[in-house]
């Protein structure tokens, strides 16, 4: 699936994974996460080959939520919550658990059942259980997809101040302009390769897009708050 | 009190009240007041006519109608977990089919009458070994997916009926009762030593389960989001998986096929008490008891003098329960589409 990935990622990163669909970001997930075994080549943390590390020592250096539509979850969201410390022998917590909920807004829904919730506050909820699980390394597959605007910038704001605490977040992101504005890593892959790793503003330029994503694409600083914009031109490239 | 805490008591009295009335009633009947001075007797060595209806034929039928209940039923609740699945039961991995398989082999081959044990010792080998082919089958790259894993236990579970099939044709008409019989599930003729056995095994393979109870709550929510907080999938399943097969095992080879317990129970606690395996398997092991019981009870009773296997019943519940449960799925795939429906 994948072929010559070779990758350095640093703590304070956050790195939006982009690329069309197939390019190979949810298996670059999966093995950085211990999930899937690559058939050649090593993840190393630190000194350690990740995946001969045993699964709780890994889930205390490495948080992986896949994408998955929690719909059907009967926890409640404590008990969702206190699940992100298993790898934790039982008295660990930094943060106590409630002080977390009410942190994310969740403090009212704490004995509601997940699948009650709305699909912002449930990904909330699965963010929580992420933080509670006080990793380095958190991985993320499409964390903002099918989520509105609003939790779609609280998620990616939540993200970056996890960076900024020192943590390395990786997400994989189809939204290629919120990846530019809140994610300055950015790893672009495209059938099956690495296309480009490093700055997301030089990463992300007009010809590379183009030639990735197989449409027109041109750059621009929105005049409203100076971020980088993307517009796209489907008509003219159609005929 | 809580309110899983008034559950409890509820299911532990319906325990209590199962087990009065399993030693009082029957052919003959035992007032309630002389239940307790009666199993003295019998355990200080008095044998009058209830001492030894109670001692010698009710008390191991209950205690072996309990365990049984009680493991079937965490064994399914462990399953639904490990297979996502809430139409999971033991029967899905292989064990039941592969054990009756293995008992109707021994009883065709005759040596059962001279040696009782071969048909137990028979059924738990190739029960156990039903199970570790279907997981054979669905592991690839040590990598065991729960779909391949459902239909690899759906493929040996037709194979095993049809082999069984093929040995009903060819047997004598004797032998082939006595298969049809031990095929049905029953409780009668439990010693003392089945439930020496069948406790032992129940119990430790419960509490190990047990011990699983973690594993079980993530593994129930999907297996990468388990992985992603720590669980090791690979040994989580199996050690389950194996558990299972041994308790349903050892069951299975004394009581023969008892269905539907374990898909039953776990399903109805799971709505009373939660997801929470922390209760839900000592939930489930008191719910089971309690539901083997009395299908016992209505097995004894029905048509006296005539006795039932207890798998017809159980199996007259669970269609029924089956039947329900897949209405209700349906209903909760389909429910936004229904308004559609109305306007044409």
């Amino acid at each position: 699936m994948l072929a010559d990935v070779h990758l350095q990622m640093r703590v304070g990163q956050m790195v939006a994974v982009v690329g069309p669909n197939g390019a190979g970001k949810s298996t670059l997930l999966k093995i950085l996460a211990g999930l899937w075994r690559p058939t050649s080549g090593r993840v190393w943390i630190g000194e350690r080959d990740i995946h001969r590390m045993p699964a709780k020592e890994r889930a205390r250096q490495i948080a992986y939520i896949p994408q998955q539509w929690l719909d059907s979850i009967p926890f409640t969201v404590t008990e969702f919550v206190r699940m992100g410390g298993y790898a934790h022998n039982a008295s660990r917590q930094s943060v106590p658990l409630s002080e977390l909920l009410t942190q994310l807004g969740l403090g009212e829904y704490a004995d509601q059942p997940l699948m009650r919730l709305s699909g912002g506050e449930r990904q909330r909820a699965i963010l929580a259980r992420c933080l509670y699980q006080g990793s380095e390394v958190v991985l993320l597959d499409e964390p903002i997809a099918n989520l509105d605007l609003f939790y779609q910038l609280e998620v990616l704001v939540t993200l970056q101040e996890l960076a900024k605490r020192g943590a390395l977040v990786v997400i994989a992101i189809h939204h290629l302009e919120l990846a530019m504005q809140y994610c300055p890593t950015c790893l672009l892959l495209h059938e099956h390769r690495v296309r480009g790793f490093g700055a997301t503003a030089d990463v992300m330029n007009e010809t590379v897009l183009q030639e990735v994503f197989r449409i027109p694409v041109k750059r621009y600083q929105d005049p409203f708050n100076q971020t980088l914009r993307l517009s796209y031109e489907w008509e003219e490239y159609r005929t | 009190m809580t309110r899983d805490g008034w559950w409890f008591l509820a299911l532990s009295l319906l325990f209590v009240a199962a087990c009065l009335l399993e030693l009082s009633l029957g052919p003959m009947r035992i007032p309630f007041a002389q239940i307790p001075g009666g199993i003295w007797r019998y355990l200080h060595g008095g044998r009058g006519i209830n001492d030894v209806v109670l001692g010698d034929i009710r008390l191991p039928r209950l205690i072996v109608a309990a365990l049984v209940g009680a493991g079937l039923a965490v064994t399914g609740t462990a399953l639904q977990a490990i297979f996502r699945n809430p139409l999971a039961d033991p029967a899905v991995i292989g064990v039941s089919s592969g054990g009756a398989l293995g008992a109707v082999v021994a009883m065709g081959w005759s040596v059962t009458s001279r040696l009782p044990w071969v048909t137990p010792l028979a059924a738990f080998v190739s029960g156990i070994a039903a199970v570790e082919l279907t997981y054979r089958l669905a592991t690839r790259n040590r990598q065991t997916s729960v779909y391949s894993l459902l239909l690899a236990g759906v493929a040996i579970n037709a194979f095993c009926s049809a082999l069984i099939s093929l040995i009903l044709t060819l047997s004598p008409l004797q032998t082939m009762q006595q298969m049809l019989f031990w095929l049905m599930g029953g409780l009668d003729g439990s010693t003392w030593l089945h439930g020496w056995v069948i406790g032992a095994v129940v119990m430790l393979c419960s509490l190990l389960i047990g011990a699983y109870r973690k594993e079980l709550d993530l593994l129930s929510i999907g297996e990468e989001q388990a992985h992603g907080v720590g669980v090791h999938l690979q040994r989580s399943k199996r050690a389950v998986l194996l558990l299972s097969a041994l308790l349903v095992g050892v069951c299975v080879s004394y009581t023969g096929v008892i269905g539907f317990v374990g898909l039953m129970v776990p399903h109805v606690l799971r709505m009373l008490i939660g997801p929470s395996h922390r209760k839900l398997l000592p939930a489930s092991a008191l719910g089971g008891a309690t539901l083997l019981l009395c299908a016992d009870l209505v097995a004894r009773m029905a048509f006296l003098p005539i006795e039932l296997n207890v798998g017809i019943v159980t199996s007259a519940l669970g269609a029924p329960f089956f039947l329900y449960l897949l209405n209700r799925q349906q209903g909760s795939h389909s429910g936004g589409r229904r308004g559609s429906h109305e306007r044409t």
